[in-house]
């Protein structure tokens, strides 16, 4: 066994690592992630040990970024992009949704576009505008991508590499309030499909589902519920689009009552998209409807306001008392 | 070979043109390309060129003529054989936003299928594609994940991975019924538990509840023959009604403890399965009153007043033909247990229309449950042959005085009739106090 | 109208060489030219001319929903895609017909993607390095700094050996200068020191906004701001379109990092078939330029140089061919199967599947549609 604890910056950190290792194609490029190691460290010492041939220090220009990538991957380059925050993600989102998507459609079969942009995510850091979206739901919706978030160090250290390999273009969404926690990472082998669902806490009387720092949340939930003599399910949902709907479906079979829970706000939501889902795949299973804990719908508030505005256990278990009382 | 020329779509999404002028005559030769015509659409001034090489036939629209994309302006007789011009699509089936010419009133609130103003219609009787003969509808994104409908499945108790096939509002209805619904068994398509099956699990009592209301029937009278049970019935109501002077009694009790020791009852293993109610607690109440007021369960004859030392405890049933009232014989040898199970047995048997004559006779004393039918009290009247009935009303939460305090309390009316030739007002009081005692205090059954 | 005395012409409309200091070093590419890849020039230029006119022709006939004219653009497009070598990368916008087809796009492929067949579909490998077209303004020319970047991590550039190193020409026009990505891609280019040809198109329109609106400088000055060599060329003159080209793709791949060549030239079309520009623009505007056509001018060189009528009557009888050709395949095309809609990824994916097995139940289901 090889298991050592570490953080999620340090677990992605290593996994770019093995994959610049493993194949001399994917190279990594974004603002300040060469000389400096990005502003969390992510990619610490990584210039100094492949150079800066294969870990590029950008100008400051999203749009840039993604759009040299893409021509990088046609060059048959394996790119690594980062956005520095989730709200500087929007100057690249043209490249991203009008090109990046489409590119492999349009080129009938002709090119690969396996380019991973890796974007820091959501609140419970403290800190100014821009710099604690949640904006999955934009890139979920987008047909021709595929978006992913690891919620423990374990899967960012596999999930980082797994995209890596694929040769579709992923968004890689990075918990950044889960960057500093210490988690097991086992590096003999990846046990979990990138796509794949997975069930983190068993339960009977609810499922709870949720990804990247939520799952956190959930889990607290799920602890509290049990000392009130309510047994919850939790599910870690690792992958947005595609969904892996079969362990979220066999979790509602059991229970009967699903609450999904997000950072981002509801409306037009990947948690929407999960409960209606659900709702169509296992309307004779449900005892209650799904119920859905979300941001509020207003743009993120100032960071004294987070914990008002971000779900926590006290709001997932709100929800969950309201299924249960069908 | 005569070819037609449809008019193009020369703009992205137009759908007409008007005709300007046109650039050529029937008679005249023209080469493909050559401009044949001048357009003029929404957005500019365009000119067509010929598809054909031939000799103009016929010009089908005048200048000045508006044309739907789609539509043949011009025939050419073609020289160098044909060419297949496919139809531009758009334009063809579904009419314009706004199409005034179309379009129906603001929709009133009566007749269905008006559309808002603006809206327009499709204009050309839009169609839909039929469905091939043995086709079957594709389910949503391939089968369900229960896949309900796809075979009939007995619904099992939770926990297992086998969902209750029912839909939300089915559900609900048991909840109100309190249906359990893992008990029932579902009839309808792949084991769907319908609305019927679910009014038939529930109790016999709840059943009657109007659940709907129905419309006047449109005859203005409905004649219904007197015959078989509801013959039977009048004729044991006026038999009692007028031979036996009634004469009945109430008293309001606290509930509570009966309620607190059902719940107990049904969560002890020796009642595992067993359907128990407060109306078990009054089974055993009146059992034990009688034994202490025996001439509440006699039988009055002109010669003699028969008391009997033995309860045949009769319990008022209403059935689908009508009320019945059979009853368990010698109910004072049974324990609680025993008790209730000849309860559940009677109610059962009761619902399934399998009362027999011999169940119904040699009653000594009734009790009638009006509280299952939500009824607080009410003024029964006797069995024939008997000498008193207990009515057993709804136990509702109710304001209570409580150590000088308005507190909320299950709450319930006791009442009974009785023969008031053999049982006075005396008799009448302390046999109903004795019941609501127990009501009040279960324990006094340790008696 | 935006000539300036920083304008470099080769070629004068009236089709005699224009003799210069300026001039004599692009002249020295002109007289290493053959006979034959000059008469080349003039049969690249009128096949497409007369190609785009077909194609508008069969648009107004029903069989394509738009056609994008190349129009007056001839010797900008034919010139330019001459001097860019086998090993090149071409990314153009959407305009460059010419260019596709000196690179040896089959003109069938823009048929298909203007008559709702496919997005592009062609393989660049397949084509000389032709990409596909990005109808998004301007977001090509970051892809085509990326391939142009790549190039230099692939140390396939800059060796000293222009027959191997390779280099990169991005296309675009007026009005994608405005757009960020424009900018962007010249920001990296120059910071990376990327072996890529900006060769922007100035045709003067942007659908109906014209070339004042986008700048209120030469916009080769723009190239020059980002710290890239730039120049300004009559671009309907092929000889200046290829000599500078070929000069400018030499210091590009040989290592002195990227260039920016601004092509005077006029979009004598409308900007597609959708258009109409008598709602914005004046007939002394169009006359102008059409003094200055690409073709003419270059016809009078070539007559003046001793080409006869029998040359001229062989391309034009040529075009004649193609574009019949054109014609006929253009009739017979197909349709598309649903197949192709659910072919979005490299990797297989759970949703496309499921979703096209459910379109094909769902046929299945359905009686034929009869039209």
């Amino acid at each position: 066994m090889t298991t050592e604890s570490m953080t999620m910056t340090k677990a992605l950190n290593e996994g770019l690592r093995a994959a610049l290792a493993a194949n001399d194609r994917v190279l990594l490029m974004g603002e300040d992630i060469g000389t400096l190691g990005g502003v969390f460290r992510v990619t610490e010492g990584l210039k100094t040990e492949f150079g800066e041939n294969r870990v590029l220090d950008t100008p400051l220009a999203e749009s840039g970024i993604v759009g040299t990538a893409i021509g990088l991957a046609m060059r048959g380059f394996r790119p690594v992009c980062e956005i520095q925050f989730d709200g500087f993600i929007y100057p690249g989102f043209d490249q991203i949704t009008s090109q990046l998507a489409k590119l492999t459609a349009r080129n009938e079969g002709n090119q690969r576009f396996p380019v991973v942009i890796r974007v820091p995510y959501g609140g419970h850091i403290g800190a100014v505008e821009h710099h604690q979206e949640s904006p999955e739901a934009y890139f979920a919706h987008t047909a021709g991508l595929r978006v992913v978030s690891p919620a423990t160090p374990h899967d960012a250290y596999w999930m980082i590499q797994q995209a890596i390999a694929g040769d579709d273009p992923v968004l890689f969404f990075e918990p950044k309030s889960r960057y500093w926690p210490k988690g097991d990472v086992d590096r003999s082998a990846s046990d979990t499909p990138l796509h794949a669902s997975r069930v983190v806490r068993t339960g009977t009387d609810a499922t709870l589902v949720g990804h990247g720092a939520m799952v956190a949340t959930l889990l607290q939930a799920a602890e509290i519920a049990a000392e009130e003599g309510t047994s919850l399910e939790v599910v870690d949902l690792r992958s947005l689009s595609p969904i892996d709907y079969a362990p979220i479906l066999a979790s509602v079979q059991k229970t009967g009552r699903l609450v999904v829970a997000q950072e981002a706000p509801g409306h037009v939501s990947v948690g929407s998209e999960i409960a209606a889902t659900i709702a169509e795949r296992a309307f004779y299973s449900l005892q209650a409807p799904v119920l859905r804990v979300s941001g509020f719908d207003t743009p993120f508030p100032p960071a004294k306001l987070e914990s008002a505005y971000l779900p926590d256990a006290d709001r997932v278990l709100e929800a969950v008392d309201r299924a249960l009382a069908y | 070979m005569a070819q037609e020329f449809p008019l193009p779509d020369v703009g992205e999404g137009l759908t007409e043109a008007e005709i300007v002028s046109w650039k050529v005559k029937p008679g005249d030769t023209v080469t493909v390309n050559q401009v044949l015509v001048e357009i003029e659409t929404a957005k500019s001034l365009v000119e067509l060129p010929s598809p054909f090489a031939g000799t103009v036939t016929e010009l089908l629209f005048e200048e000045g003529a508006t044309v739907e994309v789609g539509a043949p302006i011009i025939r050419v007789d073609s020289s160098g054989g044909t060419i297949e011009l496919q139809a531009p699509r758009g334009g063809d089936t579904v009419g314009e936003v706004g199409d005034t010419k179309a379009s129906a009133p603001a929709p009133a609130e009566e007749s269905s299928g008006a559309v808002l103003v603006g809206y327009g219609s499709s204009g050309h009787g839009a169609t839909r594609r039929r469905r091939r003969p043995g086709a079957v509808a594709t389910t949503a994104e391939g089968a369900t994940a229960d896949g309900a409908k796809a075979s009939a499945r007995r619904p099992v108790a939770t926990g297992s991975a086998m969902p209750i096939i029912a839909k939300p509002p089915i559900r609900k209805l048991a909840k109100d019924l309190d249906v359990d619904l893992a008990g029932v068994t579902g009839t309808g398509v792949g084991g769907e538990i319908t609305r019927e099956d679910v009014v038939r699990g529930a109790s016999q009592a709840t059943v009657f509840r109007n659940l709907e209301t129905p419309a006047w029937p449109e005859e203005r009278e409905e004649r219904i023959p007197v015959k078989g049970v509801r013959k039977a019935i009048a004729t044991a109501m006026v038999q009692s009604a007028f031979t036996a002077p009634h004469v009945s009694v109430f008293t309001d009790v606290n509930a509570t403890r009966t309620m607190e020791f059902t719940r107990r009852l049904k969560d002890s293993a020796q009642f595992a399965g067993i359907r128990v109610s407060p109306l078990l607690v009054m089974a055993k109440a009146v059992i034990w009153a009688v034994q202490r007021n025996p001439t509440v369960n006699s039988t009055w004859t002109d010669a003699e007043i028969i008391v009997h030392h033995y309860v045949n405890l009769g319990i008022a049933a209403a059935t689908p033909r009508g009320l019945i009232v059979p009853n368990i014989k010698d109910a004072q040898n049974l324990s609680l247990r025993e008790l209730a199970m000849a309860l559940e047995q009677l109610t059962v048997t009761a619902r399934d229309g399998k009362t027999t004559p011999a169940d119904m006779s040699q009653g000594t004393i009734t009790i009638t449950n009006l509280g299952s039918f939500g009824m607080d009290t009410g003024t029964p009247i006797l069995n024939p042959g008997e000498v008193g009935i207990v009515a057993l009303g709804a136990i509702k939460q109710k304001p209570w005085v409580v150590d000088g305090e308005v507190r909320p309390a299950y709450v319930t009316t006791v009442s009974a009739a009785f023969d008031h030739r053999i049982v006075d007002g005396d008799v009448a009081s302390r046999f109903t106090a004795d019941l609501a005692s127990v009501i009040e205090e279960p324990a006094l059954l340790l008696d | 109208m935006s000539y300036t005395e920083a304008t470099i012409q080769l070629l004068s409309p009236e089709g005699s060489l224009v003799e210069s200091d300026v001039t004599a070093p692009y002249l020295e590419k002109i007289t290493a030219l053959s006979d034959a890849q000059l008469r080349d020039f003039h049969r690249h230029m009128v096949v497409t001319r007369r190609f785009d006119i077909e194609a508008g022709n069969l648009q107004r006939q029903g069989q394509l929903a738009l056609w994008i004219p190349s129009l007056g653009q001839e010797a900008a497009q034919v010139g330019s895609a001459y001097a860019a070598r086998a090993q090149d990368h071409i990314f153009p916008a959407y305009r460059e017909h010419a260019v596709g087809r000196v690179r040896g796009l089959d003109p069938m492929r823009i048929i298909e993607l203007l008559r709702g067949l496919s997005h592009g579909g062609w393989n660049p490998a397949d084509t000389g390095n032709f990409h596909l077209y990005t109808l998004v303004i301007g977001s090509q020319a970051l892809h085509a700094t990326g391939y142009a970047m790549g190039l230099t991590l692939d140390e396939a550039t800059g060796t000293g050996d222009p027959g191997s190193d390779a280099a990169v020409v991005a296309y675009f026009g007026d009005g994608a200068t405005s757009q960020g990505d424009v900018s962007e891609a010249l920001v990296f280019a120059a910071s990376y020191q990327a072996p890529i040809l900006f060769f922007l198109q100035n045709n003067h329109w942007a659908i109906s906004v014209p070339v004042e609106r986008q700048s209120r400088t030469p916009l080769y000055l723009r190239g020059t701001g980002f710290g890239i060599p730039s120049v300004q060329i009559d671009g309907n003159d092929v000889l200046a379109s290829y000599a500078v080209s070929a000069t400018f793709l030499d210091e590009a791949r040989g290592g002195g990092g990227p260039r920016f060549i601004e092509a005077l030239t006029y979009r004598m079309g409308a900007h597609t078939t959708s258009d109409d520009p008598t709602k914005y623009r004046e007939k002394e505007d169009e006359r102008f330029w059409a003094e200055r056509d690409p073709i003419a001018r270059f016809e009078s060189f070539l007559r003046a140089k001793g080409e006869g009528d029998a040359f001229f009557a062989e391309v034009s009888a040529e075009a004649e061919d193609l574009a019949a050709d054109v014609r006929t395949r253009t009739l017979a095309l197909g349709l598309p199967s649903t197949e192709k809609m659910f072919a979005v990824y490299s990797d297989p994916h759970p949703l496309m599947d499921e979703q096209r097995a459910w379109l094909a139940a769902y046929e299945s289901s359905l009686d034929e549609v009869t039209e």
